[in-house]
């Protein structure tokens, strides 16, 4: 029986062992890569400077394996010894302290290390990425001359035929013995005369009547900026909200445009652009990682020694939506209050490289919304002092409520 | 042969004005004293007051501070690093309802989700699990002992001035954001250990030392 026992123990000892053992071997071989973002990657990366240094090829420059072991565990012991190399690099870098990780095991120390190996090697044998969607953008846009120049050839050849024709005319009116009359030429001849005139009139008439009410209306303005900053790279791939920068839309009057520390949250660590081709409205390319350097010139940030050393200056964006000043118009009261979405107004921001103004911004366009918007009246305090429409939108004499039944096309709401 | 030449000129111009499409003007105004405002608005060119003799400096005067803003005065020289002196600030609001709850995590899903991420974890979109932009792995700040353990007043002075390469949120968040945020981190902190938030408010510094925020301080 205690024969059987002592079995049983080192049958279940050793079943335990060997647990222990996979799952070790599990954690070696799981991925440096998790290990490496669970300890390290808020600080390091492989081949970039961030809160501290490069990891690549750091290897090359601490050899012996023990001393680097010893350092990742607990930098501050190494620091004490007196190590020039970790002292040096310790002052290079602001004295920032590196986080303890004495727990970390030798297996899971070297296998973060071969996955930084592996990545550095990977970014070298990285080939600069190709470009094939160039040519592609250039052809769309030449189809309208193409067009013109068919319908000036076409314009040409009737003119031509009609010319043909009348000599013709005037031929056969000779052989058949009719008499010819000198003809006329077709700019004194009444019926052309006429035409033209009516021709003038309505053309004429209606390029007036547009440019007329087009006065201060500027849809499509789309101004070069003095960086290309692409909404869609911003809002529509890397999914930033609108108000983390234009936070004052639920502040204010004014959208607002973010200050140069809001670009900075993300740009002091994002240095160069590697996402897909950018062009500008011309079809030019755009190098994104040089329009991140013009903002690091505006703000006086060097990347290399990762502080502000220069005097910053305003980056002056040049403001494509703009209202008269005999209209008042309040960001936060349509935001907040109207829950009205940014792209009812200024369209799918998130899709444009360079913003264009999607409205006309015309009073008949607002107050076409403000007749036809129905305002969201239920669970929204804004309105909670509405009483007579909260009871007739209960006993059921009202369906909805327009913007315009509580005073939105009264004249004061926005022009006093 | 000669008004044919004309005709076609003039029609070749007529095709190629019409060419571009892209606007680079804003167009012409009508009645332009009416269009611009002479008082001075929001994005006034501070340059042509200077023109007129006018002194203008956008800075607040040196020494004031925001009615909302004086619980960062508390500790004026922790403003780097690791924010060791404010980590015995305790959040003066008390712990959150339903309502603000929702509006807590508006503010955090709009300013610290993209890097944090939805669910806290720290794989945010700018960040996608190595794959994004951003370089460096936020924190992960449920899931992670460091960020768990991290004092509600570190958090807030990390919120607000920075923390390595995290930016201040000073300017996109009033204090009082602030604060409702580092109590919808700590909340879902807690939910994710199965702890219940304390019922009694943490108002200030004499509530018991047994609530779980205050055990967190430490």
């Amino acid at each position: 029986m205690i024969a059987y026992r002592s079995i049983v123990k080192k049958i279940i000892l050793s079943v335990l062992l060997l647990t222990v053992v996979c799952f070790d071997k599990q954690v070696l071989a799981q991925d440096g890569k998790a290990l490496f973002q669970q300890n390290c990657a808020s600080c390091h990366a492989v081949g970039k400077d961030l809160t501290g240094p490069k990891l690549a090829g750091i290897e090359e420059r601490v050899p012996d394996k023990k001393l680097l072991y010893a350092w990742i565990r607990n930098n501050q012991a190494v620091l004490a010894t007196g190590n020039k190399y970790f002292t040096d690099l310790y002052n290079q870098w602001n004295k920032t302290a590196m986080n303890l990780f004495p727990n970390l095991t030798d297996e899971e120390i070297a296998a973060m290390i071969t996955y930084v190996n592996t990545e550095a090697a990977k970014a070298t044998a990285k080939p600069a990425p190709g470009d094939t969607s160039a040519a592609t953008q250039a052809q769309q846009s030449d189809n309208s001359l193409l067009f013109g120049i068919l319908t000036l050839i076409l314009a040409i050849i009737v003119l031509v035929l009609m010319q043909v024709n009348s000599n013709l005319k005037r031929l056969s009116d000779e052989k058949d013995g009719i008499p010819s009359y000198e003809p006329v030429p077709f700019y004194r001849n009444k019926a052309y005369i006429a035409l033209f005139a009516v021709i003038l009139f309505i053309v004429g008439g209606y390029y007036t009547i547009q440019g007329a009410i087009g006065l201060g209306r500027s849809k499509d303005y789309q101004p070069e900026q003095p960086i290309y900053y692409s909404h869609k790279v911003h809002a529509g791939t890397n999914q930033i909200n609108c108000l983390y920068c234009h936070g004052g839309a639920q502040e204010g009057k004014h959208a607002n445009i973010p200050s140069l520390n809001t670009c900075m949250n993300c740009h002091m660590a994002i240095n160069e652009y590697a996402g897909e081709k950018l062009y500008r409205e011309d079809g030019t390319e755009v190098n994104g990682t040089e329009e991140i350097q013009k903002l690091y010139s505006y703000t006086g940030w060097d990347p290399d020694q990762k502080k502000y050393v220069n005097e910053p200056k305003p980056i002056e964006w040049v403001k494509i939506h703009n209202l008269p000043d005999h209209v008042y118009f309040n960001h936060a009261q349509h935001v907040n209050a109207g829950k009205v979405a940014c792209q009812t107004c200024h369209g799918e921001v998130q899709e444009m490289g360079e913003v264009y103004q999607f409205t006309d911004l015309s009073m008949g366009w607002c107050v076409n919304c403000h007749r036809e918007t129905k305002v969201q009246f239920t669970d929204n305090k804004f309105y909670s002092i509405y009483e007579k429409f909260h009871n007739d939108l209960k006993n059921g004499s009202m369906d909805s409520v327009t913007v315009e039944s509580i005073g939105g096309t009264e004249c004061q709401k926005c022009h006093y | 042969m000669n008004k044919i030449s004309i005709i076609a000129v003039c029609l070749g111009a007529l095709v190629f004005s019409a060419c571009s499409d892209i606007k680079r003007t804003p167009g012409k105004a009508y009645m332009p004293d009416m269009q611009f405002s002479r008082a001075v608005e929001t994005y006034s060119d501070p340059r042509e007051l200077q023109a007129e003799g006018i002194n203008y400096n956008a800075r607040p005067v040196a020494g004031t501070i925001s009615r909302s803003a004086d619980v960062i005065y508390q500790h004026l020289a922790d403003t780097t690093g690791r924010y060791i002196t404010s980590s015995s600030l305790r959040n003066p609001l008390p712990y959150l309802d339903t309502l603000q709850t929702v509006e807590a995590e508006r503010l955090y899903l709009i300013n610290c989700g993209i890097c944090h991420g939805t669910k806290l974890d720290g794989n945010g979109p700018l960040y996608k699990g190595g794959d994004g932009p951003y370089a460096a792995k936020p924190a992960t700040l449920v899931g992670d002992p460091l960020y768990e353990a991290m004092s509600e007043g570190t958090m807030f002075y990390s919120i607000t001035y920075g923390r390595n390469l995290m930016g201040s949120y000073a300017t996109h968040l009033t204090p009082k954001q602030r604060w409702e945020v580092v109590h919808y981190i700590k909340a879902k902190q807690r939910e994710a250990k199965g702890e219940a938030t304390p019922a009694t408010a943490p108002a200030d510094a004499t509530a018991p030392a047994t609530d779980s925020t205050a055990t967190a301080a430490k």
